[in-house]
């Protein structure tokens, strides 16, 4: 991507020097042998890596040396990770002094997705914003503006107010994380409930790695203490990775099945009647009814579905209902089929019918470990109006079950679809911060087209995004180490971001630029005037605390943790749902297993087995052209989603796109390890490297994704987003009939491939 | 010599995270290319009965290095006080014979080519600290002390070799023996 930019000013030279300098500090010759560096010299600061989201909350001490941020160093009393860091958060200062930060407002002077900019005034470029928006509000209303969620979310808190504030409910969430699990268990249970790791005897991880997803946070170590503990563990995914070589049990699912294979486990727990009676007769509703449902969900229903065998179905089903107490550790693997809500409310049933749920060791319904807290909400909700509700121009979740717990939301697809379609109306101006919808999304060339289609495109972002090329406006945001606020919270702590350094660029943190942006379009009352002390002080009331008393206990306050309360069923089954008129997530004040909510909406009130778009199963007359399912992992253990590929320290360790072959897929395709492959579908091509191992089915291949970032230092070129990249969204079918889910929206992330040497 | 510093490693704690790499990097400022640390996998049977074991291996810091006899300029050496293994980059003329000579492969060399490897963080230890890779590992599976000490903790095994290594390792979960380990990362 290249930008053209109007001559430096001296400070931008300056600040370029500056990285520069730190840039060959960082990549020519160890220092092993020099000096060391005098202590007094230093600076170290207590704050937060701010490498990674949604959540962050991860402890640093960040070291800077004559104003620089050199590195970061242990913290042994940070709240969350206690002096634990991942690899990201080592690699920190070439991130933040990286060529390819944004440094100044751009305007773009070049065709939509040339990639030709001009620098432009903080001013001008918010009053153009500004002046855009009013007008397409006067003209086609404030809804024609939708906001993207942004990867880092404890800023989703400002995008609600000021799409509030400025009158659309078009907030566009992925429908890929996080929101579609605590939607569905919360109106299967109440609430969401988290994995009691530390007191269980039975530990089952299923669609989670909790190697890559905040290793540092506790969840690595917890993992390890309940294995010497013990507690048996049993890791449910596609690929080996390292908890499955923990794990006493590896569940070698296909991708997507989740729901079958939950069903099937079902099945066992029914008929052999493995349940906890007790609990099933006085807190849940519909158990006659699942008792029918599952007869035909027997092991051997599920094993050509889910390439798991009956057998093994059957041990584990027993190994987990007999085991007490036992807890399933949930992650995103089960948010990225079209049968998402049925496979969350499958796993919900299970945990509540072994009687584990808010047992100790069990699936326990509390704050959770904590990290990225928001303080108070901000999101005026309470203007929200069914009006307000039938404006969503693709709702996330259907409408009458809107707004959810963040606010209301459309799905990020339906928005680019309404720029192409029209229908139900088109959305004119999209602002995408911290987001890139052509890596983050299905679909990029919907996408693409999308976008040069849109009237008005901003990027808020500290980094050249994927998508820059096709904005109008890009603003350029302080990494969190340039700025004091806001602050992070958890269980029992809270405390401020204190800043590293001085930003590097003409820069403000996208905090204050969603406060200015509000004023300057006249939502001054509702944005603090402007001052974003008072916006936090709001925002940490609950805390009892202003930003200055915060911020002169630079490590923070701590409250000790308060002894866990368990089997909270009265309270917790009784919660009030977040919509219009509030009422209980659970209508019966038992777990739903019979969920009516879902039926008055027609809905299955059962969980079903949904086949994805393509599969053995679904259309075994592909497989002769495309023999292998393919999907893609949503997380790695050195890069952010579709982020951080351009810093060398963590390139280093995945330097390229590589695609998970057994050796017995390979070996008759002529493919050896490290060979360049083609992979393609029915829908796209991507062109990536064999990473062969035998710790894959041999019937699947998986691609990280979010494959686009060159990295210079390490001579990687950039990819393609459509043809000869490595954008794994290219590969999956976007027919919303039978690619999404139809309660929660979520995306299949499964299809047919085949795959040959390039 | 007062002791002898090296490294420990619970490989059944090590989940191959890479902290420790990018963290012995950043600390040491290291070029892109030349590893101190690294985690090596291994792959073990056939699927479904699949497993990997890891082990996280920089210098070993050995009690007769074969790298230090194998230096015909004397740039190598072992600090008196702790037995670390040093190599002095002025004298260093980049023969790479250190490199053929060590059985771990420890030592790197970047664009200079003259030798560079882990050294144990001493300008850290000296501080105070701790080396960096084993500060921030998220499992704790990295440790290190007087190899003596480290030795005696449960389950801990010091590899066999003729340049006696000074490192410890805990084999991992699911059985793996430490002769299989000795085998699979430690080249006689």
């Amino acid at each position: 991507m290249s930008t053209t930019t109007a001559a430096p000013t001296r400070r931008q030279v300056l600040a370029v020097t500056g990285a520069a300098g730190v840039a060959s500090v960082l990549l020519s010759g160890p220092s092993a042998e020099a000096t060391p560096t005098a202590a007094a010299a230093e600076k170290a600061i207590p704050t937060f890596c701010a490498m990674c989201g949604p959540s962050a909350g991860c402890g640093i001490l960040a070291i800077v040396r004559d104003g620089k941020f050199v590195g970061i160093e242990s913290w042994p009393d940070a709240p969350l990770n206690h002096g634990k860091n991942c690899p990201k958060a080592h690699a920190a200062p070439q991130w933040v002094y990286s060529e390819q930060r944004l440094r100044y407002p751009l305007k773009r002077v070049g065709a939509k997705g040339e990639g030709r900019f001009q620098r432009t005034s903080w001013e001008e470029a918010l009053d153009t914003i500004a002046a855009k928006l009013k007008e397409q509000k006067a003209r086609y209303g404030p809804e024609s503006l939708a906001i993207l969620s942004p990867a880092h979310r404890t800023y989703s808190n400002y995008l609600y107010r000021f799409l509030t504030a400025h009158g659309s409910p078009n907030y566009g969430h992925s429908g890929i994380c996080a929101v579609q699990k605590a939607f569905t268990f919360s109106y299967t249970l109440g609430a969401q409930p988290q994995p009691d790791i530390d007191r269980t005897n039975l530990l089952m991880i299923w669609g989670k790695q909790p190697v890559y997803a905040g290793s540092s946070k506790g969840s690595v170590k917890q993992l390890l203490d309940a294995k010497a503990r013990g507690a048996k563990i049993i890791s449910i995914k596609p690929t080996t990775e390292p908890d499955v070589a923990l794990s006493d049990v590896w569940v070698p699912i296909r991708p997507g099945t989740d729901a079958a294979l939950a069903l099937a486990f079902l099945h066992v727990i029914v008929t052999e009647r493995l349940y906890d009676a007790a609990f099933v007769e006085k807190w849940t509703f519909g158990f006659d009814k699942l008792v029918d449902h599952v007869q035909r969900h027997t092991p051997e229903w599920a094993e050509p579905i889910t390439g798991v065998s009956a057998k093994q179905i059957r041990d584990v089903a027993r190994l987990y209902a007999t085991t007490k107490p036992a807890c399933i550790d949930h992650g995103n693997g089960f948010e990225h089929a079209p049968g998402c809500n049925s496979a969350i409310r499958a796993v919900a049933i299970l945990m509540a019918i072994t009687g584990n749920l808010d047992k100790p060791g069990g699936d326990v319904f509390s704050g959770g470990r904590g990290g990225g807290g928001r303080g108070k909400p901000l999101g005026l909700q309470d203007r929200y109006t069914k009006e307000w509700v039938d404006k969503l121009v693709g709702p996330e979740f259907p409408r009458a079950l809107q707004p959810g717990g963040e606010g209301t939301s459309s799905a990020y697809y339906r928005i680019f679809e309404s720029v192409l379609t029209g229908q139900p109306y088109p959305v004119r101006a999209i602002i995408a911060p911290g987001t890139q919808p052509t890596v983050s999304t299905r679909g990029t060339r919907n996408v693409i087209e999308a976008l040069k289609k849109l009237d008005f495109y901003v990027v808020v972002d500290v980094m050249q995004t994927a998508d820059m090329a096709f904005a109008d406006i890009v603003i350029p945001v302080a990494t969190g180490y340039e700025t004091d606020h806001p602050f992070e919270a958890g269980e029992g702590w809270v405390m401020a971001r204190n800043k590293v350094i001085e930003p590097l660029g003409d820069y403000k943190s996208d905090y204050e630029f969603w406060i200015d942006l509000g004023v300057r379009m006249g939502y001054g009352t509702d944005f603090w005037n402007g001052s974003i002390t008072e916006c936090m002080n709001e925002q940490l009331k609950p805390y009892g605390v202003t930003q200055e008393e915060l911020r002169a206990k630079p490590a923070g306050i701590r409250q000790p943790r308060r002894e866990p309360v368990y089997e909270k069923y009265e309270q917790v089954f009784k919660t009030p749902s977040t919509r219009l008129s509030k009422p209980p997530y659970l209508p019966q004040g038992k777990v739903a297993i019979y969920n009516t909510t879902w039926e008055d909406n027609g809905f299955s009130p059962l969980p079903e087995w949904v086949e994805p778009p393509e599969s053995p199963t679904a259309t075994p007359e592909l497989l002769h052209k495309y023999p292998l399912t393919f999907s893609d992992f949503h997380t790695s253990k050195v890069y952010n989603a579709g982020w951080l590929r351009n810093v060398p320290y963590l390139r280093e360790v995945m330097p390229d796109p590589t695609l998970q072959i057994h050796p017995e897929t390979a070996r008759p395709r002529g493919i050896a390890p490290g060979d360049w492959v083609i992979v393609e579908s029915l829908y796209g091509v991507v062109k990536v490297k064999a990473d062969v191992n035998p710790g894959i089915r041999p019937d699947t291949v998986m691609l990280l994704h979010g494959w686009w970032q060159g990295c210079n230092e390490l001579g990687k070129p950039y990819y393609p987003l459509l043809r000869g990249g490595a954008n794994a969204n290219l590969m999956y079918s976007t027919d919303t009939k039978k690619a999404y889910d139809p309660v929660v929206t979520a995306m299949t992330s499964q299809t047919l491939v085949q795959v040959r040497k390039a | 010599m007062a002791k002898q510093l090296g490294f420990y490693v619970n490989a059944g704690r090590c989940v191959q995270c890479q902290a420790c790499e990018v963290a012995c990097k950043a600390v040491n400022h290291t070029e892109l290319g030349p590893r101190w640390r690294r985690v090596v996998n291994r792959w073990d049977g056939e699927f479904p009965n699949v497993t990997n074991i890891a082990l996280s291996k920089a210098c070993m810091h050995c009690a007769k290095p074969s790298c230090l006899a194998a230096c015909p300029v004397e740039a190598i050496s072992k600090r008196a006080e702790d037995g670390i293994v040093v190599v002095d980059r002025e004298k260093c003329i980049g023969c790479k014979s250190c490199g053929a000579a060590c059985p771990y492969g420890a030592p790197q060399y970047g664009k200079s080519g003259k030798m560079q490897k882990c050294i144990l963080c001493y300008t850290r230890l000296d501080a105070g600290k701790q080396p960096a890779c084993v500060s921030t590992c998220p499992g704790e599976a990295l440790s290190f002390g007087p190899v003596e000490e480290i030795a005696r903790r449960a389950g801990a095994v010091q590899p066999e070799g003729v340049n006696q290594p000074s490192f410890v390792i805990v084999p991992a979960y699911r059985g793996v023996k430490a002769e299989e380990y000795a085998e699979a990362f430690f080249p006689r």
